[in-house]
């Protein structure tokens, strides 16, 4: 098979984008070495991290000499790649259905959470250092779409409507979440998958950041899959990486079911 | 129980899943229906929750066993998975991230920017009764009403221009197809792509590579049989409309 040399991975915090690799190996079970990158602090445009991926996207690995980015499509990789359990569904229906998960959140959902997440954390964290500096530090990002979308996060410049958008967006698709999850034990089929990884991603923090929407109440369904996600020993090894308190938000899936 | 396979003109998503049944040797029952009339939010169609919201827009559905599918790449996946034809993905590991990483840049950047353009040119007449999807509404309602932004247009251009640079680079030692064998990045990149040199020329001029790849997908026996069901002179001017422009740039 192609296990062909040592794993690196770059990530951020086990949160998005960087957490989905990030949880497929530790469920996996594939040693990895882990390259922290702050995103805050633009490390994922700089030279260093520019050499291994030119466009300045996080999360990246590394398997011997391959190079792959993208992080949904690294996900497939490495359980592709691994032995380890299987994180794809055997029948090709279900399989459509956790890819079908993967792009809604992926293109659709995590966009819209994203948009409020910076505008709210990112922005206000970046705000207040030097100006110069800034500006410096975005004209380092190659891909122009992320130049635009850094500058419109620091300078607060979402529109009402863009934000309004994006908050409709978020309470259908939770919607969508606890219909679907109703329906099955796992988002994408009967067995645990990449969707329920996916998804963990995107969603481990609802109750904390979407309270009036995700709750025991509300979302029980969404609830009990968050919960069940977070006591998988794969879940807490991964969890511990974390190193701000964006992560620490997961230990609110430690409180019983009301 | 015999698949339904419900599908428009072959252009966009529903060229890419027409070329894959066929090049898999997928036993289904074809049922045309008129996209840009709206017929995807009729009653002939199955109204699943992830036909209603795919976000791929008007592509084609396939009912298996009473499961409704939609998003063209994935079904695609599907039928490689359960047709006996020639393997439609490579079947190494890494091979295959190319493939399917390459399929997300043309799903998220290039059928953008094709859908925008193709409407521009061609916008439907009117709005149907029935879309459940707020945002999916909002993109017809913009294009029966002929209400193009600009820089969109532009940016539109540009991501096309980027999609055959990116082609071009792909095909440089001379290869036949993107991936080395013919995969549904070559339906996925040329369904999104056929319509596209009359209306942006610039992004074909000096792209030798691209001109040749385009012409042997389109020779290609499951392409050609899934473009002999057209019902029009020229099915890639046919749009309604797609996926969304990324709301981030």
């Amino acid at each position: 098979m192609a296990d062909t040399g040592l794993v690196t991975l770059y990530h951020w915090e086990p949160n998005a984008n960087s957490g989905k690799p990030m949880l497929t190996l530790f469920e996996k079970g594939v040693a990895f070495d882990s390259h922290y990158l702050d995103l805050l602090s633009f490390d994922q445009h700089k030279p260093d991290y520019l050499a291994v991926n030119p466009l300045g996207t996080i999360p990246a690995m590394t398997h011997g000499d391959r190079v792959l980015t993208e992080s949904t499509a690294i996900m497939e990789y490495v359980d592709e790649a691994f032995p380890g359990p299987r994180l794809m569904p055997a029948d090709p229906v279900d399989t459509w259905r956790v890819r079908w998960w993967m792009k809604f959140m992926d293109q659709w959902l995590a966009p819209s959470f994203s948009m409020i997440g910076w505008s709210v954390f990112v922005g206000p964290s970046v705000r207040q250092r030097d100006p110069a500096e800034l500006d410096a530090a975005i004209e380092r990002i190659p891909l122009p779409e992320r130049r635009l979308a850094w500058r419109k996060a620091i300078s607060g410049s979402f529109s009402p409507e863009e934000m309004a958008e994006s908050k409709r967006r978020v309470a259908l698709g939770i919607g969508l979440l606890e219909e679907a999850l109703g329906q099955r034990e796992w988002l994408g089929s009967d067995g645990y998958s990449l969707a329920d990884i996916n998804g963990f991603n995107l969603a481990y923090a609802l109750p904390l950041s979407q309270p009036h929407l995700s709750n025991d109440e509300m979302t029980p369904n969404i609830m009990r899959w968050l919960r069940a996600i977070y006591a998988r020993p794969a879940t807490k090894a991964c969890w511990a990486m974390g190193r701000t308190d964006m992560a620490k938000r997961v230990t609110i899936l430690e409180s019983e079911p009301a | 129980m015999t698949s339904i396979l419900y599908h428009g003109e072959p252009n966009g998503p529903s060229l890419t899943v027409l070329a894959a049944a066929f090049e898999k040797q997928v036993d289904l029952a074809l049922e045309r229906i008129d996209l840009v009339a709206g017929d995807r939010h009729g009653v002939r169609v199955p109204h699943a929750m992830e036909i209603d919201q795919s976000i791929e827009g008007e592509g084609p559905v396939l009912v298996v066993d009473g499961t409704a599918m939609a998003d063209s790449v994935f079904i695609a996946c599907y039928l490689d998975d359960v047709g006996t034809g020639p393997a439609l993905r490579p079947t190494d590991p890494y091979a295959r991230w190319q493939m399917m990483a390459w399929c997300r840049y043309v799903v998220e950047r290039l059928a953008p920017a094709a859908s925008y353009l193709g409407l521009h040119a061609a916008p439907p007449a009117v709005i149907p009764q029935g879309i459940a999807s707020v945002d999916l509404a909002e993109r017809w309602r913009e294009a029966v009403e002929r209400r193009f932004d600009e820089a969109k247009l532009a940016d539109s251009r540009a991501k096309v221009a980027q999609a055959t640079d990116k082609i071009e680079a792909q095909l440089a030692d001379h290869r036949d197809w993107l991936m080395g064998g013919f995969t549904i990045a070559d339906l996925e990149t040329y369904a999104w792509l056929a319509g596209m040199p009359t209306l942006v020329p610039e992004a074909f001029a000096d792209k030798p590579l691209t001109h040749g790849w385009l012409a042997r997908v389109k020779a290609h026996p499951s392409v050609a049989r899934a473009l002999s069901l057209a019902a029009t002179a020229a099915p890639e001017t046919v749009w309604a409309p797609g996926p969304e422009i990324n709301r981030w740039g």
